[in-house]
């Protein structure tokens, strides 16, 4: 059995959440489009893995959405400021035409307003720029004092790679869109914290955005981490190609190496939720038996270096969000 | 190459060059040095009657008290344990709950193996291979050690933060003895096999050429000159090069950031100006 084939099998077996149908776009989402206030992510997770779980029940809904226009969404909508963020964003005109239906779809979800509001805890000391640009290559790497930049390139191969149809009983693409696209930006953020906030990286940079990127990604509740975890995993194992030898020069680590490092964090952070993996023999045993310290050991560096960065205020707000839309209709 | 110039150099100040400035001329008595009192060393009795010649050979050399030296500067919390011992197989590993490293003969006895009678065709000689092989290991655990004693945050894949480690110390002692340390490591790297499958790469190491392909982009990151062979005969790809430079400054800072603040920095300058490595080094 393929590897997706074995992990819809186990998430339809484990999350009958999952048989629902997932639709979102890839976005992130702080309220779920006029309906009823969010529930708040449940508290705490079996695995002891989130530091960002609030102790208390306290929920401040999030913000009522802004009008939904189809026209170009300026940074700063209002209505879309919690304050304090020094994050801009801008989606950048392509030049070639084929990327303008990915920009307007995104700029249509505000999904860099958004992803400013969930950025708004991170206290920088100076401005960061966030944009979609067209980068005439996959990824344009960070330069210290630059901008971070998502590619259309990227965004365009993430959903060539997803598959348009979607096999009896497997997975929609909608979750490897959303979990590669979180992924990406997550990781690009972090390359450029490291650099702002001075922090000290041992072990290579591309591996240590991975796993910071990671470790945000399941903070936000079960739900949310197995549905962006997966889908980022998912795209690592289907843009996988063949290493050769002078590939491994690479400053990037394999896909395969990406997707093993997404479920042993994802493994780590809950052995509970996640004990599919190694059911499904997903995860080899000699690796999954050192996650839960790895992921400590994550979590410890988190806590000493970023946290005391961290708006705790602002936090509380961010995590009583709901920032991914795992049912919302059609 | 490296025997040559340490040979050279050696003889230099054998020969009292008293008009060079002290700081300038490699002294080559760690003696001046006192052990660290919290680094216990031991070099346990092999079970393996061929490891007898290896445990006599790393105990005439003194190398787990030319560490005690080497590591005289540090300022550690607790007490660290280096061992040398029989594991009953090929390795090299820090012991968390003792604190201890433990480097096994059977690994300084592989590298023997491994390393080429005289020089291999990729130029790498025996000397590099079983000296900057065996430092490597010691650096290597060094930096788990390191990493725990001193609870020290890390982000990236703890392996590679550990290579980095040893590659970061080797390039803090001139040029040659980086080529001979780095050059011996990254062979070592060479001459293992690269994962395939996929389940190969679940390992938390890194695959050896990755590994081989960090400690030369950080060599060369650090000390341009010596290693820039390596981007000459497009060993080293240019786009990796063009990194480099980055790479080192960014394990200058970790280091800087998380373990410079437990080093006594006038015992660490003492240190540095030790000739460590003897052209004896590595031989029968």
């Amino acid at each position: 059995m393929s590897f997706i084939a074995r992990l819809a099998l186990a998430l339809t077996l484990i999350a009958p959440l999952w048989a629902a149908s997932l639709h979102a776009q890839p976005t992130f989402s702080p309220n779920k489009g006029g309906t009823a206030p969010a529930p708040a992510p449940e508290t705490g997770s079996p695995g002891g893995g989130g530091v960002f779980r609030p102790s208390g029940t306290e929920v401040t809904p999030p913000p009522a959405p802004p009008p939904t226009t189809t026209t170009t969404a300026p940074a700063a909508a209002p209505g879309l400021d919690w304050g304090n963020s020094q994050v801009d964003v801008v989606y950048a005109e392509p030049k070639d035409p084929q990327f303008l239906p990915i920009r307007e779809r995104l700029m249509r979800r505000q999904v860099l307003e958004q992803l400013r509001l969930f950025l708004s805890p991170l206290r920088l000391p100076r401005k960061l720029l966030v944009q979609l640009d067209q980068c005439n290559a996959e990824r344009r790497p960070y330069q210290p004092g630059g901008p971070v930049t998502i590619c259309y390139e990227y965004i365009a191969k993430i959903e060539q790679i997803a598959p348009r149809n979607q096999p009896a009983g497997g997975l929609p693409r909608e979750t490897m869109i959303v979990g590669a696209f979180v992924q990406a930006v997550l990781h690009e953020v972090a390359v450029a914290t490291f650099d702002i906030l001075d922090i000290p990286v041992w072990g290579r940079e591309t591996d240590a955005a991975d796993k910071l990127a990671g470790f945000i990604m399941v903070q936000f509740g079960k739900d949310v981490a197995l549905k962006i975890m997966i889908g980022a995993a998912w795209y690592f194992d289907a843009s996988e190609r063949t290493w050769n030898e002078s590939d491994f020069a690479s400053e990037q680590s394999p896909e395969a190496q990406r997707f093993f490092n997404y479920l042993c964090i994802a493994f780590g952070s809950d052995p509970a939720s996640f004990k599919f993996l190694i059911d499904q023999n997903l995860l080899p045993i000699r690796r999954a038996q050192r996650c839960t310290g790895e992921f400590y050991a994550l979590r410890a560096a988190f806590l000493r270096t970023l946290m005391p960065h961290v708006d705790q205020q602002l936090l509380k707000r961010v995590q009583s969000a709901t920032w991914l839309m795992l049912d919302e209709p059609k | 190459m490296r025997c040559l110039k340490i040979a050279a150099m050696a003889a230099v100040t054998a020969a009292g060059m008293v008009a060079q400035p002290a700081d300038s001329v490699a002294q080559s008595r760690p003696q001046e040095l006192a052990a660290n009192t919290r680094v216990i060393i031991d070099y346990i009795d092999p079970r393996m009657q061929r490891s007898e010649a290896t445990l006599d050979r790393l105990r005439k050399r003194q190398v787990l008290e030319d560490l005690s030296l080497f590591l005289s500067p540090l300022r550690l919390p607790r007490v660290l344990r280096v061992r040398t011992k029989s594991c009953g197989a090929v390795n090299a590993f820090y012991v968390p709950g003792e604190w201890a490293i433990n480097l096994c003969y059977e690994y300084y006895e592989n590298l023997e193996a491994i390393a080429p009678q005289g020089t291999s065709p990729q130029g790498y000689t025996r000397d590099e291979v079983v000296v900057g092989g065996f430092i490597d290991a010691i650096f290597h655990e060094l930096g788990h050690a390191l990493f725990d004693i001193l609870n020290i945050p890390v982000f990236g894949r703890e392996e590679d933060a550990a290579d980095q480690l040893s590659a970061f110390l080797m390039l803090q002692f001139g040029k040659d003895v980086a080529r001979t340390t780095i050059r011996g490591a990254a062979f070592t790297y060479l001459a293992s096999k690269n994962p395939r499958t996929r389940t190969e790469f679940a390992d938390e190491h890194g695959a050896p050429a990755q590994r081989f392909f960090n400690y030369i982009c950080l060599a060369y990151g650090g000390e341009p000159d010596a290693f820039r062979e390596y981007v000459d005969r497009g060993v080293l790809p240019k786009a990796r090069a063009e990194q480099c430079p980055r790479e080192y400054a960014l394990v200058r800072r970790a280091f800087a950031k998380t373990i410079y603040p437990h080093i006594d920095v006038e015992l660490m300058k003492k240190v540095q100006s030790v000739q460590w490595l003897r052209p004896t080094d590595g031989r029968k």
